[in-house]
């Protein structure tokens, strides 16, 4: 050994701490890593599973027919249940008791754990006149001056639904 | 993270700027390490003699700053506690992945390289030295091999030498690496440039090149030891050299980017000139570039007229201007990079975070640690020669009776 | 004359030196060539699989999804922002999908806008970012919805350091939230600025096509949500579904085509502007 001793001695700490990095490794990294390409195969499964939020307005029909009806055979059916009120599935399961723990408080945070409509707010993401939309989207420039010109009262507070239906657009 | 101010259309997710104080940390840190092994190396491996009082304090100066280089990168990881997955389940089309082994290998290369370069002195204290807890240290550093018969310094220098010169490409690599993570960015058409590796590598070798002139000005003087006068000219020649290389490429990408004028052009001419006038055209090239690049012109040019004292004091001056320089392209690229828009309409400005993990205060302290490492080291071995140039200072009044000074002379005495 | 060595004496030595370098020079050489070249085997299998073709070992039965989005029907109203942020708890200030809003001025000025990604709609006048060089209202525009356009040459999947970002048979780009170390690599390498460093579980995030959602038979938030059926998704290899029936009859356009991404992602009516 001679002039190599030190060398030698270098070189088993080197291979020590190889073996250290290549056992850590093997503890770290999930079995299935690498066996669909370079990544976790389990993730694919997991991405999958996860509850899906909007339930489609179908699923209302169950407990809110009459609604559904005059909604899916009115002027409104373009626009869908959950896009004024909201995804459906804690609102479903809070009805139903069951547990909503596991939702995040995005969706968590309203009574009966769907968004409140106004009856303003949401007409006017669609009907609020811009200058790109089709003229067959019937819209307004200002909510003001249709109240008035349709006979109404404006006053602060006055909502789309006030003379509107929400879910088929008639005039009451 | 709070939202940027933005102008003009910015991509709604791109309100914030992601990389930030850490990420030009990084390559700055490991810029000066590969500048400050190339001074060694010069010495080590192509034998400039003039470089020898250096070579020690470069290469300890190279590994000070290299053990922090993986810290700013930690500090701004969302999940630093899974870092070691890019060395476990490395990406083999991911620069960022190159990251863990080109590091890994190059620390192991310096690292050796310093401990082969020190032996004889380490296995000399291990004996000698004053306190007894330091001598148990130099036997842990030594291995508990104190051969130092000339077979074992002749193999030695040998392998030295050999790590030395593959050094070289690996202090390459590290920093090469860096550039091509940027420069391969197609999404971006600041950092996409094939020129990009290149102008990172030549400037880490200006700021090294600049911190080991810069350092060992302040440690001679403060110590109030001899400055080597043709040393520090042939660090200020070395000096000029590289800034003449490295700004010469970082102009070319700019003429480059301006002459060709294509999509990108509208809103980087408006970055260039608008948002990043100052820190590109007054901090990075008019201090930092055009300004060193006269004083060291003259040092070089007008070497036997100017006399020692003058040019220290303009060497100081010169290498701090060239160490914000390389600071300052970094900024200019990494956060610059950042400060227009994916839409090619809209710019964010950069609001600097004080506190915070990636805040200002984080990276001064962070910038600070590398110096005193160097002070740890100062205390462990020896920066400017063998420590049989100043026994008083390493060893025992009397050293113990096998040892001879004569027979554990420096492997300086055989090129080392 | 002074004496002097022999000239096969010095001759010797010197070629032996020379030999010696050349061995030297050659060992190295030849352990630096070796390290080189296995690097490069290694990784070019993996260089090419990265660009994840649609790949020779898929049969004609598996499904292969795409997104088409008519930019002429598309109304501004925002409802797939808050479709998708309301499905996929998608953090504030952050969006996985948003509109942007194009408005061309009678000078020739274009703006753009997204106000909270369209979140709210675009209703609102004020939101306008009408260029200060004139007071006339713009004479036309429309509405682009973007989102993450699951490319077929992935930048994203190319620069994640970990394998944490990756892409299923179906041809969807999918983050795993496991081994992600939010480093935003591919947050930088992403042309489009689809995607974001969640700042709650501080990984990257982007638009998955709810592949929660479209793996249970079901359609994308954003594509249920649209009023105006501006948003259309499918399988592309069946060549009956809307989805392929649409591209077989329209001039269809994708997002920023000369970086070569290949993005599934496409577009009728895009114009020149939309960059």
């Amino acid at each position: 050994m001679g002039r190599w001793k030190h060398f030698v001695r270098l070189l088993a700490l080197l291979a020590m701490a190889a073996g250290a990095f290549l056992s850590f490794r093997a503890m770290a990294v999930p079995k299935d890593f690498g066996t669909l390409g370079h990544f976790r195969a389990s993730a694919i499964a997991e991405a999958a599973a996860r509850e899906p939020r909007h339930l489609g307005s179908k699923e209302c029909e169950d407990c809110h027919d009459s609604i559904y009806v005059a909604w899916s055979e009115g002027k409104h059916s373009k626009p869908q249940c959950e896009n004024c009120h909201g995804p459906g599935l804690l609102h479903v399961k809070t009805v139903s008791e069951d547990s909503t723990d596991a939702y995040p408080d995005r969706i968590k945070r309203y009574p009966k754990a769907l968004q409140p409509t106004t009856g303003i707010q949401e007409c006017k993401w669609c009907h609020l006149k811009t200058f790109e939309r089709p003229a067959t989207l019937k819209s307004i420039n200002s909510v003001q001056r249709h109240v008035e010109k349709t006979g109404g009262t404006y006053t602060a507070g006055s909502k789309c639904t006030d003379c509107h239906d929400p879910h088929t657009t008639v005039v009451k | 993270m709070h939202h940027y101010v933005v102008e003009g259309y910015v991509l709604p997710n791109q309100t914030h700027i992601y990389w930030t104080i850490m990420i030009v940390l990084y390559p700055y840190i490991t810029g000066i390490v590969a500048g400050a092994f190339i001074i060694s190396s010069l010495y080590h491996v192509f034998h400039k003699e003039v470089l020898k009082p250096v070579s020690r304090f470069a290469m300890l100066m190279a590994l000070a700053f290299l053990l922090f280089a993986p810290l700013p990168l930690l500090m701004h990881l969302g999940h630093p506690e899974r870092a070691f997955n890019i060395m476990f389940t490395p990406n083999a089309t991911s620069a960022m992945a190159g990251f863990g082994f080109i590091y890994t290998a190059y620390l192991l290369i310096l690292v050796v390289e310093i401990w082969l370069v020190y032996r004889a002195d380490i296995v000399l204290l291990a004996t000698s030295a004053r306190s007894a807890w330091m001598r148990r240290v130099y036997w842990v550093l030594a291995l508990g091999v104190t051969d130092i018969s000339d077979e074992a310094k002749a193999l030695d220098r040998k392998v030295m030498q050999f790590l030395a010169a593959i050094g070289i490409p690996a202090a390459c690599a590290l920093h090469g690496y860096v550039g091509f993570l940027f420069g391969a960015i197609k999404a971006n058409p600041w950092w996409a440039s094939p020129l990009m590796p290149v102008v990172f590598l030549m400037s880490a070798i200006l700021s090294g090149i600049a911190m080991v002139l810069l350092c060992y000005l302040i440690v001679q003087w403060v110590t109030k030891r001899p400055i080597d006068s043709p040393c520090v000219d042939a660090l200020v020649s070395y000096a000029w050299m590289f800034l003449m290389i490295d700004v010469a490429l970082e102009l070319l990408e700019l003429v480059n980017h301006a002459y060709m004028a294509n999509h990108d052009w509208q809103i980087l001419r408006e970055l260039l000139t608008q948002k990043l006038y100052l820190s590109m055209f007054v901090i990075q090239f008019l201090l930092g570039s055009a300004i060193p690049f006269v004083l060291l012109g003259a040092l070089v040019v007008y070497k036997n007229a100017i006399g020692g004292r003058t040019r220290n004091g303009i060497a100081f001056v010169a290498s701090m201007l060239l160490l914000v320089q390389v600071l300052a392209m970094r900024w200019n690229v990494v956060i610059g990079g950042q400060m227009f828009s994916k839409s090619f309409r809209g710019f964010l400005t950069f609001d600097v975070d004080l506190a915070g993990r990636e805040g200002l205060f984080a990276a001064v302290f962070l910038f600070s640690l590398p110096f005193l490492t160097m002070l740890v080291f100062s205390r462990v071995l020896p920066f400017w020669g063998p420590v049989s140039s100043a026994p008083g200072r390493w060893l025992e009044a009397e050293p113990a009776e096998h040892v001879s000074l004569r027979d554990h002379s420096s492997f300086t005495d055989v090129g080392l | 004359m002074s004496p002097r060595s022999t000239p096969s004496d010095e001759s010797e030595i010197t070629r032996r030196k020379f030999l010696e370098v050349c061995a030297e020079a050659g060992a190295s050489i030849f352990v630096f060539g070796a390290v080189v070249c296995t690097t490069a085997k290694l990784m070019l299998p993996s260089l090419a699989e990265a660009r994840s073709p649609d790949g020779s070992d898929k049969d004609a039965n598996d499904v292969i999804y795409g997104f088409l989005i008519d930019t002429t029907k598309c109304i501004g109203c925002g409802s797939c922002v808050r479709a998708c942020k309301a499905e996929n708890n998608v953090p504030d200030g952050y969006y996985r999908t948003w509109v942007e809003q194009y408005a061309f001025y009678e000078n020739g000025e274009v703006t753009v806008n997204s106000a909270s990604g369209g979140l709210n709609g675009f209703a609102d006048a004020p939101q306008l970012d009408i260029p200060e060089t004139t007071d006339e209202p713009p004479v036309r525009g429309f509405f682009v919805p973007k989102l993450c356009n699951h490319c077929i040459n992935t930048p994203c999947i190319q620069v994640c350091p970990v394998g944490a970002s990756y892409k299923t048979k179906e041809g969807v780009v999918l983050v795993d939230p496991q081994r992600c170390i939010g480093c935003g690599y591919c947050v930088q390498a992403c042309p489009f600025g689809s995607r974001y460093l969640n700042p709650e579980t501080r990984i990257a995030d982007k638009c998955t096509w709810c592949y929660h959602r479209i793996t249970k038979g079901l359609q994308p938030a954003c594509v249920v949500s649209c009023p105006a059926k501006a948003r259309i998704f499918g399988n592309v290899s069946d060549p009956n579904s809307e989805i392929s029936r649409l591209l077989a009859s329209n001039r269809v356009q994708v997002l920023k085509s000369y970086l070569g991404t290949n993005p599934r992602t496409r577009y009728i009516g895009l114009d020149s502007e939309v960059l």
